[in-house]
């Protein structure tokens, strides 16, 4: 038994980088042992077997070995059933990967996070409601990562009425707006559909992507997302 | 004990190559002076040399040491094709496939957001003007089958639709000769999912 060893785990390719002449450093998402970097030898040559394995959103069950920072990649196979994702389809996902990268934490085993990984890929490979399956990501992150406010009940113990606007800040219960315009805050409708998980509704969807929006930045540190400006580089080509 | 500073500003520069760190740029340095001196003079003639004369062709963008290159300049390749690649070595591999008789346009680059490689970086802007100079009137898109490479293919396609150009992409799918037995997972299962109609 070599020390270290795992074997036979769940894992997504997060991203990868070539290292000295012909290896990989590869970040990947496992479900049991959270996030890691791990040197996948001799992956770049041509007749590599890893190389058309390693690919970001192609689910894998990877095996390694090694202790501290850099740990090996053994073996990696591939599961199958999700199509490359591709157009735009392609650019949320490296929207998710970049969120997963960005906040959480090495080493930390996290299996509701790679669950909500997992279920994002595969649907951003299936349906085209893109803004949906983020939306539902970001949430399910935030709460895997212990982020999410919660969404039960408003600061004094009450229910969220879904009439109610509410005021939500990223780390605390949301606090019912009394008075004040019918556009202020966060409708306690969109609050209660993303304690559901159910973004079916534009209206929700759009609240909710602001709301989570700032979540997000609270903990992101002030350092702009690559994917985001990207998004907002192609929707800005000249017409 | 020191280096003398002519040494270590030799290392330093010999850094600045992909995948080399202080160890083996130190390595390099010695073997130059100590083993190879008339490499060492090659090496620093050569770079000299290629660093005053090339430049980016005018029109497809890779080097050149005119202003425009011999292929874009051989009136005998189709004026209407032109194929989108990412790096001059991809170029060079389309024409050792004698496959493509039109011209081509390298990004000298790809998009690839987690490295901080965004769409500014690459050469979109001059890649627009070069496609919609009323002549061209298919776009081949031949980045490469890597996530970066699709994404770089999502964004030229994003700024050259709907302007009366064919865009289309090249293929993947079972290498030439392959027996289902050998190849990988990855290429077999996207080829079984981009399966074509008989
Ligand atoms: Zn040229």
């Amino acid at each position: 038994m070599q020390p270290g060893k795992v074997d036979h785990q769940p894992a997504y390719v997060l991203h990868s980088q070539p290292w000295r002449e012909t290896s990989l450093l590869v970040e990947v998402l496992t479900r049991d042992h959270g996030r890691l970097t791990l040197v996948a030898r001799s992956a770049r040559r041509p007749q590599s077997a890893l190389r058309g394995l390693l690919l970001p959103f192609a689910p894998l069950t990877i095996a390694w070995f090694g202790k501290g920072e850099l740990r090996t990649l053994h073996a990696a196979d591939w599961q199958g059933g999700v199509p490359q994702l591709s157009g735009m389809a392609l650019i949320c996902g490296f929207y998710l990967n970049e969120l997963a990268m960005r906040l959480s934490a090495r080493d930390d085993a996290n299996p509701a996070l790679f669950a909500a990984h997992d279920a994002a890929v595969r649907a951003l490979a299936r349906e085209p409601a893109y803004g949906a399956v983020l939306r539902r990501y970001e949430w399910a992150l935030l709460t895997a990562l212990g982020f999410a406010p919660p969404l039960d009940a408003d600061d004094a113990q009450r229910p969220i009425d879904p009439a109610a606007r509410y005021h939500v800040v990223p780390d605390a219960s949301p606090h019912r707006l009394e008075s004040g315009p019918a556009d202020a805050g966060v409708g306690g409708a969109t609050l209660i559909a993303m304690a559901a998980g159910d973004y079916a509704d534009p209206a929700v969807r759009h609240e909710a992507r602001g709301f989570l929006r700032a979540c997000l930045d609270h903990h992101l540190g002030g350092r702009p997302l690559a994917t985001r400006e990207l998004l907002q580089a192609i929707s800005a080509l000249p017409e | 004990m020191k280096n003398p500073p002519s040494l270590d500003s030799l290392i330093a520069a010999l850094k600045v190559l992909p995948g080399v760190g202080p160890k083996s740029a130190q390595r390099m340095a010695f073997h130059l002076l100590q083993r190879d001196k008339a490499g060492a003079e090659r090496l620093a003639r050569a770079l000299d040399k290629a660093l005053s004369n090339l430049t980016h062709c005018e029109r497809c963008n890779t080097f050149s040491e005119t202003p425009v290159c011999n292929l874009c300049a051989d009136a005998s390749r189709r004026q209407d094709l032109l194929c989108v690649v990412e790096m001059p070595a991809d170029l060079l591999m389309l024409e050792q496939a004698h496959c493509h008789d039109g011209l081509y346009f390298v990004l000298m680059g790809r998009i690839s957001p987690l490295d901080g490689v965004g769409p500014r970086d690459v050469a979109l802007e001059k890649l627009f003007h070069r496609a919609l100079d009323g002549v061209v009137e298919e776009v081949i898109v031949a980045t490469n089958f890597t996530a970066e490479g699709e994404a770089t293919a999502h964004v030229v396609t994003e700024l050259l639709k709907n302007r009366g150009l064919k865009l289309t992409r090249i293929a993947r799918g079972m290498p030439v000769g392959g027996e289902l037995e050998y190849v990988d997972p990855g290429t077999l299962a996207q080829a079984m999912f981009e399966r074509r109609k008989l």
